[in-house]
Parts: C-alpha cells; structure tokens; sequence
C-alpha cells in the first residue's frame, strides 16, 4: 500500500501537494477563499528548507513568484477571483519569458467584490484570456479534493515540461470541503526537472527550441549570462520587431502547446457510450451532474457526462466525438454561461447545445440538471 | 450493495457557536473510522458568531459523488432557528433529532425525536456539550455508525482536555437514545 | 563582495554587451552615466559577472539593464522590486540591482518600493530620476518639478513631487543616498557603498532627459543640462547648512541612511530554521 487516507480541506490537500511536487517558493495575499493555502505553505515550506513570503498584493506576489522561478525554483501563488485578475498582466509575462510557476485560483461569486465565501466558476475564460495577446494556456480543474492533490502535482509537472506558468481552477466548495484523500507516498510522486541549459560559448540561444518546442532553462550563475524580456524577443532573447522573427518567435511560443496536446489532455466519462443527451461538466457542478446521470439512469434515460479534467486546453477531439453521437448537450456551469460558448463552437451544430447557468452564490443541485435534462430530453 | 452502503446525508444545524462543524468532524471521523468515505461542509459566513449555522455530513462510496446534502437521512437540531432553516431539507422519512425546547410542528411525519439535550448536557458538565449529546443520542437512533466509533473519533478530534467531557456526554445521549428507541 | 577596488583597471567593455551597441538611449541621456557608474563598482565590488542579476522595469531606465553582461530581467512596469524580491529569495548567492525609474519606481510600482525597503531585502535599487516619462512622449512623472511643460502638463505641473529619498528611509532602508550624474566619480562611490551595504539600499540618481524633457523646458543641450545641475543640487558637505550657500529648495546628494537593520533573507532563514528546529522535537 504506497498511500495513506487523510481527511484533508481541500485548500489544505493543495498546499500539502504543492510541497508534495516540490514547490519550494510561495508568495501570496490573502483572500478568501484561498487564504488557506497561503496559511499552511507559511508553516510547511520552512520545514523543507522552501520560502514563503507574504507580499504587498496580488501583482507582487506573482512577479514574486516568476522571480523565484527565475532563480531556479518550483513556485506557486494562490489567489481568487479580484486577487486573479491583478495578477493578469505578469501571468503574461510568464508565459512570454517561459517562467514555470502554478497559479491557484480558487473561485467565488463575481464581478468585482461579488461574493467571498461563495462558490462560482465565473474565471475560466479569465483563465484563458484574462492577459493581453494571445499566450499558451494550461488550466486544471479538479473536482474533488483528492482531485485538487493530484492536479497541483500535475500542474508543477506540466508547468516544469512546458516552461509556463499553469493555472488550477477550483472553487469555494471543494476549497472549504472536507473529504477523505489518498495521500500518495513521496517516493511515487514524480515531477519533471526542468530542462536546464548546460551548453556554452557565445553562441548559445536561449530561446531556441528543439522539436519538442521548448528551450532549456538557463539558471542564473551557470555560466550563460541571459536577457529576459516581456519584448517580443528573437532566439537570443533579446527584443526583436523583425515580422519574420517575431512570426516564428510567437509561433513556437503558442505550438509548445499543440505539440505537447497528448500529454495535457485529461478527461473523465460517465456512461457515454449510449447517451442521447450528453452532460458537460466541470468541478463541483460536475459531481452534481453525476448524481444527476445516476438518477437519470435510473429512470432509464440514456444520459451521459463529459468531465473535462484539463480545461485548457480543451479536451476537443474526445467532447467532439460524443456529442456528434448525441441528440442534445447541456452544459451546467456557476456562470451565466461561459465554457458553453467553446463547447457550441467544438459541437458546431451537430448537436442543440444548451447552457444552465446559476450566479446566485449556490452550487448548482443535482435536481437542476435532473430537471434540465427531462426538459431537453422531451424534446430531443 | 447493502443498506449501510447508502449514500447517507446528515445535518447539524443551529447557530454559531454550538460546536456544529466540530460534531460534524467528529461523524466524519466516525464514519472514516468504519473505513466509510464521507464528504463535510459547511455553512460558510464571514461571521464567526451567533446566526443560522450548519455543517453536514455526506457518506458514499462513490468519491465522486455530489459532496453537498440534496435530501437530509438525519437532521440535529440544536435550536429553533437551525429547525427552521433545515427542516424542509429532511427527507419524508428521515431521522430528526431536535431539543425539547424546539417548536417541531413543522416536523409532519418525520421520525421525530425531541430530546433533553440542552437540559442533560448542563447536568453533565456544561450546555456546550449539547452537540456531544446530540451525536450520542444520533448513533443510537441513527444506527450508521457504531458507539466505539463515536467514542473513538471524539477522542481522536477532540484536545486531550476536553476529550473525557466530550465522551461522557456522547454516552449520556446514547442512554437518551436508547431508551427513546424503546419507547 | 570586495571591500576595496581590485588591483585591475575597470574597462566597461569587460561588461557590456558589445554587440548591442550602439545602445538606443538619446544623446545627452543621463542613464549611460549611470550605467558607467554602476559598472564601474560592480568592479570596484569585485561582483563577479555569473553572480550579477539586475532586474529591470520598463521605460528608459528598463532598457539599462539589456546591455550589461549579467544575468539581466526586463520585467513589468513597475514590478522590478517584486520580482527582485523573489529571485532574491530563491538565490540569496546572487548580487540583485534593481535599475527603475521616477515614474517606474514612485507611480506605478510604488507600494513595492516602501514594502521593500520595509522588509529590508538584501536589493541594490537605483531609481533614474530623470522628472519624466521619457518612453513613453515626455509625460509628467511624480518627481516633474513644479511649473514644467510636458506632455501632459502643457501649461506647467501643478501637482507637488515625492522626495524618494525620504520616502525610502521612511519606510525602513538601511541605506538611502542620492547623487548627480554630473559627480559620476561620487556616484559610482555611492554605489559602491549601497552595493555594499547588507539589506535594502535605494539610491537615487539625478539623471537628464534631454530630448523630449530638456527641450521642451528650453533647459539647453545636454552640457547646460548637466551644469544645471550644480544649481539645483546641495552636495553632501552643505547639507547640515540647507540655505547657504544653495537654493533652499535644492535637493540634497550623499548618503542620508546607513544603518544595519536586520536583514530580510537571513531572517527568514532564520526563523526557517526555528521552525524545522521545534518540528524536530
């Protein structure tokens, strides 16, 4: 048996795991209902030698973060939605430069203050378009507790692959919820090392990339002495305008991602195979939409679940081929309707897609998409 | 699948400050104890005290079940206003617990126990324990968890100091229990 | 870190970035004398290249850091300090600059500038005061002075200027000084010092901006700018006389803190320590 069971809150699992994937640096403030996280790495990361610092605001704490990085560092931040959307502009930035680094975004109700100690998805196009210009994109979304232990550890892992920064999307309910989790032993768990640049001599480029799209890393005092700029830079790293340059330059940055498609893509299915309305579902409101299927199956309708584990970038070849099987998608989620827009857009007709959306502060029950499905059910 | 493999939804309900997310942790260990899997949450304000409160308690094996209670198998309640608040929740057959100085009208039905919890609580050592006696007389009426479980988990959740209190309280409700099941 | 200058000569070529050159700053800029100076006791500091990072915001004090040969960070408007602080952190072995400038460092970036010097991070932090954003067109910065045209502030600035210097030791720097470029030997000096100096050191440098800002103040070419500044500025010897025999508004140079604070990164690990100590027992 290499695992023990735990009863863990679900900010308490992140920080566990964070230390877990060997993340050595956090810099945060607090915000509920993410503080947790903060509250646990100040007490665990000194016992492994790592460093917490609380810093001024949001933006500090992730340029923060990206300097820790930079220096070497596996580094995280966590945050919520008002604390998320200051750290925008540097979550860019850390794209730009290659700088790995996990963001944790447990959501709450939204815009502005919206509501701190209730439950949204209102950041997942945040998530994916919330920094200027177009950037890689990598964001999870657990759905348990168990999940947010194993997708923090995941994310460390994709974001020391890719060299980029990786978002984890929770929300309030699995946050503060307290579930048992299976505690993997140490030894099992497996991050990556980051691909250190060991090469010499004035030649070296530090953002030429290999076939598989990414450049090794240089660490401060190994030798090569780097620029690193959020300019639109050439493979010497330093700012270039050249089309030609550029165009390849931004091309390499945003394929990483494609080339790397097979390993990010994570996903869930719940009796598929026969469904004639397909469930699309995320999180929290993805377990009440299990419930849903389980009682809808019960009474005999042929309904099925499509869980996106990583959202970004979306699981678009398997979504595609189910919902071309089905006579109708729904696709409950705690906003007044976002990742139903890519969902309509992958469907592209082939199936009626509808939204259920709920921005009330409550989670979405599992009677709502019971009730939502009987509706589209009728009149598949 | 056998009966006691149920998904199985509880409540504790009333106001800030009656010890509620702790009796819940303590259920939760209980179960955990028996090697059930269990999912607990709570009503979560910014304010620490006083007004409406509740934390639940939801067991299945299915780990990916919806974690939040849909339809309550067991409601505590320690005064009128968790009652209140909880009670349309309770299934039409479900098992509820309230103080005898709860109006429970509303109850219609349900397997109503309205026990001493408060009053016995105060002779046994202080009306904070009401939430010890309360899971005490829950085991006994509930059957979902065994008494060496409570006792157990009370011990394991509870600080060193308080842990015998907590323990006698807990047996006080059983006996409650008990003697109400027989009644 | 050398306590006296090394026995070799400092040639800038040694640290520059040759085949950058020519550099983009404007003729007549201040910055390249900052940049001199800084070299200059990075030298002095006997500052291994490998072990140097200096993190950079943006404007024209952000491009400074792209032609030394070091580990150097372009980073985000006015975050330089914050990022600084994390590289920091993760490798106290390295010597950390920061190079901002006024409107970098006191406008956008200015709540990192007082919690840095607050937590007394071992950072070397040189602020470019030029009064403007040069980059940007020539707009009013925080230290624009009173009644000077920009772009921003076409019939003069209004609005009253922070003196970074008390804003820095008042928030906690162990060491604040400032210094002109026209006294390059001094300022490189006072560099030196702040480079050495363990914990937070923030060092103000009166730099000129003369093409968008001195000419469109009429303050003359690049000479008259620099001249101009043994009017404006008290140098370190008439500071304890603030009206004789300068202008009582002129700035004060030198060092006005020095003062051995406990160090951020040596505390942390130390309390670090304390912690593993009693999770041990």
């Amino acid at each position: 048996m290499s695992t023990r069971l735990t009863a863990l809150h679900g900010n308490h699992a992140c920080a566990l795991a964070a230390v877990a994937a060997g993340c050595r640096f956090f810099a945060g403030y607090p915000i509920t209902p993410s503080s947790e996280i903060a509250e646990h790495l100040s007490y665990e990361l000194p016992k492994v030698g790592g460093t917490f610092v609380q810093m001024e605001d949001e933006i500090a704490s992730i340029a923060a973060v990206i300097g820790a990085s930079l220096g070497g560092l596996r580094a995280m931040t966590a945050t919520s939605g008002p604390g998320f959307s200051l750290m925008q502009e540097n979550i860019g930035y850390g794209a730009m430069i290659e700088a790995p680094c996990v963001v944790i975004d447990v959501m709450r109700g939204g815009p502005s203050t919206g509501m701190p100690t209730r439950p949204a998805q209102g950041d997942i196009m945040q998530a994916r378009f919330g920094s200027h210009g177009d950037r890689p994109v990598v964001a999870l979304a657990p759905a348990s507790v168990q999940e947010i232990y194993t997708e923090t550890i995941r994310a460390f892992d994709l974001a020391e692959q890719l060299r980029t920064p990786v978002t984890v999307l929770y929300d309030q309910v699995i946050a503060q919820l307290l579930e048992s989790v299976a505690v993997p032993e140490p030894a099992t768990i497996h991050v990556h090392e980051r691909k250190w640049a060991n090469g010499a001599g004035a030649a070296f480029q530090p953002y030429a990339a290999g076939e598989d799209g990414v450049p090794a890393m240089v660490r401060p005092g190994d030798g090569h002495r780097v620029h690193t700029t959020g300019l639109t830079h050439a493979e010497s790293g330093f700012p270039t305008q050249v089309p030609p340059v550029v165009d390849r330059m931004m091309r390499r940055l945003l394929g990483k991602i494609d080339i790397h498609a097979a390993m990010l893509e994570r996903y869930e299915t719940l009796m598929t195979d026969d469904a004639d309305v397909l469930v699309v579902a995320y999180g929290i409101t993805a377990r009440a939409a299990r419930r849903a299927v389980m009682v809808l199956r019960a009474e005999g309708l042929r309904v099925g679940l499509f869980r996106p584990i990583t959202l970004w970038p979306f699981p678009e070849g398997p979504l595609r081929r189910l919902a071309g099987q089905a006579r109708a998608v729904l696709v409950p989620e705690m906003n007044a309707g976002q990742l139903v827009l890519e969902i309509q857009r992958l469907v592209a007709g082939a199936a009626p897609v509808h939204p259920l959306g709920r921005i009330d502060g409550e989670p979405i029950a599992p009677d709502q998409i019971v009730a939502a499905v009987k509706e589209l059910a009728v009149h598949a | 699948m056998t009966d006691s493999m149920e998904r199985r939804e509880i409540r504790l309900a009333g106001s800030g400050g009656q010890g509620l997310i702790l009796g819940a942790r303590i259920l939760f260990e209980a179960f955990a104890i028996e090697g059930r899997r269990a999912s607990q949450s709570q009503s979560y304000e910014p304010t620490s005290r006083g007004g409406f409160c509740h934390s639940d308690v939801v067991v299945s094996e299915d780990l990916s079940d919806f974690p939040l209670v849909t339809g309550l198998d067991a409601l505590i309640a320690l005064d009128q206003v968790g009652f209140d608040r909880s009670i349309a929740l309770a299934k039409p057959d479900a098992l509820v617990i309230v103080d005898t100085r709860i109006d429970a009208r509303d109850a219609e039905g349900r397997r109503l126990h309205r026990l001493p919890l408060t009053e016995r609580a105060v002779v046994t050592g202080s009306g904070r324990i009401a939430n010890m006696v309360a899971l005490g007389a829950f085991v006994a009426l509930s059957g979902f968890v065994r008494p060496s479980s409570l006792d157990e988990a009370i011990r394991r959740e509870t600080p060193e100091k308080f842990a015998a209190l907590n323990a006698a309280a807990a047996r006080v409700g059983l006996t409650m229990g008990e003697t109400a099941a027989a009644a | 870190m050398l306590d006296v200058a090394p026995a070799t000569p400092f040639d800038p070529k040694d640290y520059l970035r040759l085949q950058y050159m020519p550099h983009f700053m404007c003729p007549g800029c201040g910055h390249g004398i900052a940049l001199r100076a800084l070299l200059a006791a990075v030298h002095d500091c006997g500052i291994a290249k490998d072990d140097l990072a200096v993190v950079c915001g943006i404007g024209c004090s952000g491009r400074v850091g792209g032609y030394i040969d070091a580990n150097t960070f372009h980073t985000t408007h006015g975050r330089p300090l914050a990022f600084a602080t994390g590289l920091k952190l993760a490798r106290p072995d390295l010597t950390v600059v920061v190079v901002t400038g006024d409107g970098d460092c006191l406008a956008i970036g200015g709540n990192h500038l007082i919690h840095a010097a607050r937590r007394n991070l071992d950072l070397t932090c040189l602020m470019l005061n030029n009064e403007v954003y040069g980059m940007t067109g020539g707009q009013a910065s925080p230290t624009t002075a009173a009644t000077r045209l920009t772009s921003t502030t076409q019939s003069g600035a209004i609005e009253p200027t922070f003196d970074a210097c008390a804003l820095a030791a008042a928030a906690g720097a162990g060491f604040v000084g400032r210094e002109v470029t026209r006294q390059a030997p001094a300022l490189k000096t006072l560099i030196a010092r702040a480079l050495r100096h363990k914990g937070f050191s923030f060092v103000e440098v009166m730099s000129d901006c003369t093409e968008v800002y001195g000419r469109k103040n009429d303050l003359g070419e690049a000479p008259e700018m620099i001249l101009s500044q043994k009017a404006d500025m008290r140098p370190e010897q008439h500071n304890d006389a603030p009206n004789q025999p300068f202008r009582p508004n002129a700035l004060p140079t030198g060092v006005f803190v020095e003062r051995d604070l406990p160090e951020y990164g040596a505390r942390l690990r130390a309390h670090a320590a304390m912690i593993r100590g009693d999770t041990a027992r």
